[in-house]
């Protein structure tokens, strides 16, 4: 049986019917996985054993009548900073080359324990420094709709997965747009939570203060799904928040279209964007105004701050999460060094990929005494100017509207030299990761070379259940996410 | 040349919590198995999240309240980067520009040191160096890596070493008072730092040597002696060199107990740069002033208050009442025997009286075996009826002292032992005159003498009371026999 067009919802009434079992659904993944995976590159490790040991499970669990998990048929990608206990987890870096956790993030294990089955961990920018995959210490992932370009990133593997259909859905993280610039440049869907909605606890941290667990799925149903899941209080990450986790699944159709104000902010419309993203970006405007939205032209005045004080204030935390790979209790280390500064300075300097190297560098100078208020400081000062920006924006507009990215999907080695480029791929997505609030991307069609554009629905704090609803009253009326790359 | 030393403490103390700062493992670490008292967060692991322990949050303010401070409205923690070890994350969790509690005093003796701050952070884990197979390793035990620390900084308030070991036992009497740390300096649950430097008065000059912090000093006779070391190593030095601080000379000095010297570790402590910024990881926290409130209610009277309490309300002398306050245990112990109502218009009397006997025979007694003041062990009754035998003569005080710690052991009425003992003191007249005659009738040559010299009555009364097995009552004894002498 052909399962590639099937959603994780017709994929789990196949196997409630008993028309089909786990273990089948498992090994058609695992055999498309082994076909395609070699041109695209999206894992890093493929976990045939477990994924198969979680089918006869869940096939034991039918047999027995047992009461299956709500992800029971499911197969999922996993971006491999996520903690996967048994599983090895590298983080895209060689420094964690060979690591295997002894304790699994709380996301992935709420999964599990909904009977989820794992096919493999994904690809990314090394602690997800990055925005195209390029800077794995492993290799680079494709883009599958076409192979000399990149996927975006930094969860590049995870977009990737789902575009090609490795996988129902894929976890990642968006730190600076790490979920919705792939999404944009895969063609695939992807939540950006608020921050403090999905636990961080047990992934390896880049930006704490930034980074957004979520999940990438063909469709929006399938994301509110497991966010449902995923969402909520962790007492192991104190940022999560206490409040109550909406039945996103139940209340896809509850926005009104009608009459809802979508705020256009400028800033995002103009400069350096590419043509085509622009207009299929204000057509997607236009299929919400068709169903009764009122467009709104705003500003978010303090929009081209937003990467300068990212990239200061990320590569200052990341300076000190990084100091935990000392090649003393976990990773890889050097041998034979003299004494011990030699020895962290031989293992780091080894091991770690140079973005990695690159952002603690700049984050160690900006946090040095005499640099300090000049740069934390004040970029944490416009933190909360672009964070105000939003929060009034809300007053008048009941959901933004903006592209993901700059240009769709480019040429692999094409910015790679040139770091102050590749960070400016994260300038339609940075201000949302600055403010925290929750952004949604979305497929909305091709460019003339048939590479996928994507946009976003920005909510404010908290309102994911707002930005499922539009999302998937949008996939009703369009299509574009049911397109599928050539492979 | 006039010299006055210019000193500050920093005090780390240990909480006691029942869980780590930061995560769920036991901060039981002492005679610990290593590496058994772990888990992701306290091994830094990666993905790992700091979650404070608001327990040893709650118990920072609380000892800030204890020293006079003031909340902070708002508290954050800070990440201070360096590398080490068995610094796990490679940044220490600790609070910088917010810490709980600040502006605080403390009295030592008569006189006041102001309490800077007191910031809640974590401790490291242990290094440990061996030598086996012919090699140099560096063993790591992790147990101690996340224990909750109180850091208390005082303002250089201390003129000398006796003021700093006085200011170091006032702390860890409060500490132990809150019941949060055993604040003991050998097991390493309490540690200081002194930083010291001397202000030198010179033909109408005004100099100020360079700071030096002395680190690793691990007993209460240590920092008095490396303070005194400290203090004479300056002015030799300043005689010496003539050099005076400036912001880049402060150095870290290391304690050498054994040679009894302080000795050069670190140069130019001011180029430490240690990146603080605030901990992403952990929202700012905010005590609200009912929170407040509720921990402040919660803060047991403290030695100084008990002190000024058997001052004013018993009258006890300074000596006794400070001696009694020293340890909680004690204190509480006197004074579920000693309450304002006992005995209302003989209380000060009787107040002294159990105070002579707990400080006296039982801490005697105490010191003896080795134990603790046993509440159980104590019948308030006991002493209020040993008291009344003593103020109508039938017990003397020496024969108190003696059956108190008896009692102490048995559980028996100190006044049933002392009449088993024979204790009770004849105060019967008819009985005495007796004894009286058969000792005049037995000692001729005493009576001889009394006539010449009546101060060697003293010999008679010995006679008595050798009679009356020594329960006679000297007073009366000596009253009798001088009116039998006398002849009238
Ligand atoms: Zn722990």
């Amino acid at each position: 049986m052909d399962l590639q067009n099937l959603s994780f919802k017709q994929t789990r009434h196949l196997l409630l019917d008993k028309q089909i079992t786990a273990v089948e659904i498992a090994n058609y993944f695992l055999a498309r996985t082994k076909e395609i995976d070699p041109k695209i590159k999206a894992f890093i490790t493929i976990t045939e054993k477990e994924i198969i040991d979680q089918a006869q499970r869940i096939d034991e669990k039918i047999k027995k009548g047992e009461k299956l998990g709500k992800l029971a048929g499911a197969v999922m990608a996993v971006k491999d900073i996520f903690l996967t206990k048994g599983i090895q987890t590298t983080s895209s870096s060689q420094v964690l080359n060979g690591y295997i956790p002894q304790y699994s993030s709380s996301i992935y294990q709420k999964l599990i324990d909904e009977d989820v089955m794992i096919i493999g961990k994904t690809n990314t920018d090394p602690f997800a420094f990055g925005a195209s995959t390029e800077n794995s210490g492993y290799f680079t992932t494709k883009n599958p709709w076409n192979i000399e370009m990149v996927p975006g990133g930094s969860s590049g593997g995870s977009a990737a997965a789902v575009a090609a259909d490795l996988c129902h859905f894929a976890l990642g993280t968006d730190t600076g747009g790490s979920i919705r610039q792939p999404s944009s440049l895969c063609g695939v869907s992807g939540i950006k939570t608020t921050y403090g909605r999905n636990s961080r606890y047990g992934i390896t941290a880049m930006a704490s203060s930034f980074d957004c667990p979520g999940v990438f799925a063909r469709d929006v149903e399938d994301i509110a799904l497991v966010t449902e899941i995923t969402a909520g209080l962790d007492p192991h990450d104190a940022t999560t928040c206490d409040i109550e986790v909406p039945k996103y699944t139940e209340n896809l159709k509850k926005i009104n279209i009608k009459g809802l104000k979508i705020g256009l902010p400028k800033e995002y419309f103009t400069g350096s964007i590419d043509p085509e993203v622009k207009e299929k970006v204000l057509n997607a405007a236009k299929e919400f105004e068709k169903q009764g939205a009122i467009l709104v032209d705003i500003s978010l005045p303090s929009t081209d701050l937003g990467i300068a004080v990212y990239y200061i204030l990320i590569p200052s935390e990341i300076s000190a999460n990084m100091a935990r790979y000392d090649g003393i209790r976990f990773g890889q280390s050097v041998d034979g060094a003299p004494d011990i500064v030699s020895y962290y300075m031989q293992t780091r300097g080894k091991y770690m990929e140079p973005e990695v190297k690159r952002r603690i560098l700049i984050g160690t100078y900006a946090l040095s005494s005499g640099y300090y208020d000049a740069y934390y400081t004040k970029a944490a000062k416009v933190r909360t100017l672009i964070k105000n920006e939003f929060v009034e924006a809300f007053k008048n507009v009941d959901v933004i509207l903006a592209p993901c990215s700059p240009t769709p999907a480019w040429k692999i080695g094409a910015k790679v030299n040139d770091p102050l480029q590749m960070y400016l791929a994260d300038v339609y997505t940075v201000c949302i990761n600055v403010a925290g609030v929750p952004g949604l991307a979305l497929p909305c069609g091709f460019n003339n070379q048939n590479l996928p554009i994507g946009f976003q629905l920005i909510g404010n704090f908290f309102e994911e259940e707002k930005l499922f609803s539009l999302g998937h009253q949008f996939q009703q009326f369009t299509d574009y996410h049911q397109k599928r790359p050539q492979l | 040349m006039k010299i006055t030393p210019i000193i500050g403490l920093e005090v780390h103390v240990e909480l006691k919590t029942k869980s780590k700062m930061f995560c769920n493992c036991s901060a039981e670490h002492f005679h610990v198995e290593p590496n058994t008292h772990t888990c992701p967060v306290c091994l830094g692991l990666p993905g790992a999240l700091p979650v404070p322990n608001i327990t040893a949050c709650e118990w920072c303010v609380k000892l800030g309240l204890a020293l006079g401070c003031t909340p902070n409205e708002t508290s954050f923690f800070e990440r201070k980067n360096y590398f080490y070890p068995d610094l796990a994350k490679g940044y220490q969790l600790t609070q910088y520009e917010k810490p709980f509690v600040i502006n605080g005093k403390v009295k030592v003796g008569d006189q006041e040191v102001r309490i800077n701050r007191a910031h809640m952070e974590e401790d490291t884990g242990k290094s440990v160096h061996i030598s086996e197979y012919g090699q140099d390793l560096t063993l790591i035990d992790y147990n101690r890596c996340g224990v909750p620390l109180v850091e208390i900084v005082s303002e250089p308030d201390i003129t000398s070493a006796t003021m700093a070991k006085d200011y170091l036992l006032k702390m860890q009497q409060i500490i132990r008072y809150l019941g949060i740390s055993d604040a003991d300096i050998e097991k390493g649950s309490m540690r200081c730092e002194p930083t010291v430097n001397l202000k030198i008065e010179d033909n109408g000059e005004v100099f100020y040597t360079p700071l030096a912090e002395i680190k690793n000093v691990a007993s209460l006779t240590g920092v008095q002696n490396a303070i005194e070391f400290e203090i004479k190593r300056q002015t030799e030095e300043f005689e010496k060199t003539r050099e005076v601080k400036n912001s880049k000379n402060k150095t870290t000095r290391g304690w050498n107990a054994e040679k009894a010297q302080t000795f050069l570790q670190r140069e130019k402590e001011g180029s430490a740069d240690y990146r603080y910024f605030p901990e992403p990881d952990i929202p700012h926290m905010e005590f609200t002033p009912a929170q407040i409130e509720e921990i402040r209610i919660s803060i047991p009277e403290l030695p100084d208050q008990k002190i000024e309490k058997y001052k004013s309300v018993y009258s006890l002398n300074d000596y006794d009442s400070s001696v009694i306050a020293t340890d909680q245990n004690f204190a509480d112990i006197y004074e579920t025997v000693v309450t304002p109502q006992n005995r209302n218009d003989k209380i000060k009397e009787f107040a002294k009286f159990v105070a002579n006997l707990f400080l006296g025979a039982i801490k005697t007694h105490l010191n003896e075996t080795g134990e603790e003041l046993n509440q159980s062990k104590i019948n308030p009754e006991y002493f209020l009826n040993l008291f009344d035998s003593v103020q109508k003569s039938e017990i003397s005080s020496s024969a108190a002292k003696q059956v108190i710690v008896e009692s102490y052991q048995t559980g028996t009425n100190p006044v049933e032992i002392a009449k088993d003992k024979g204790l009770i003191q004849v105060s019967d007249t008819g009985a005495l005159e007796k004894m009286a005659q058969e000792v005049i009738t037995a000692n001729p040559k005493a009576v001889e003498d009394y006539k010449k010299n009546p101060m060697s009555i003293g010999f008679l009364i010995g006679q008595l009371m050798r009679l009356s097995k020594g329960s006679a009552n000297p007073q009366m004894a000596k009253e009798i026999l001088e009116k039998i002498l006398n002849g009238n």
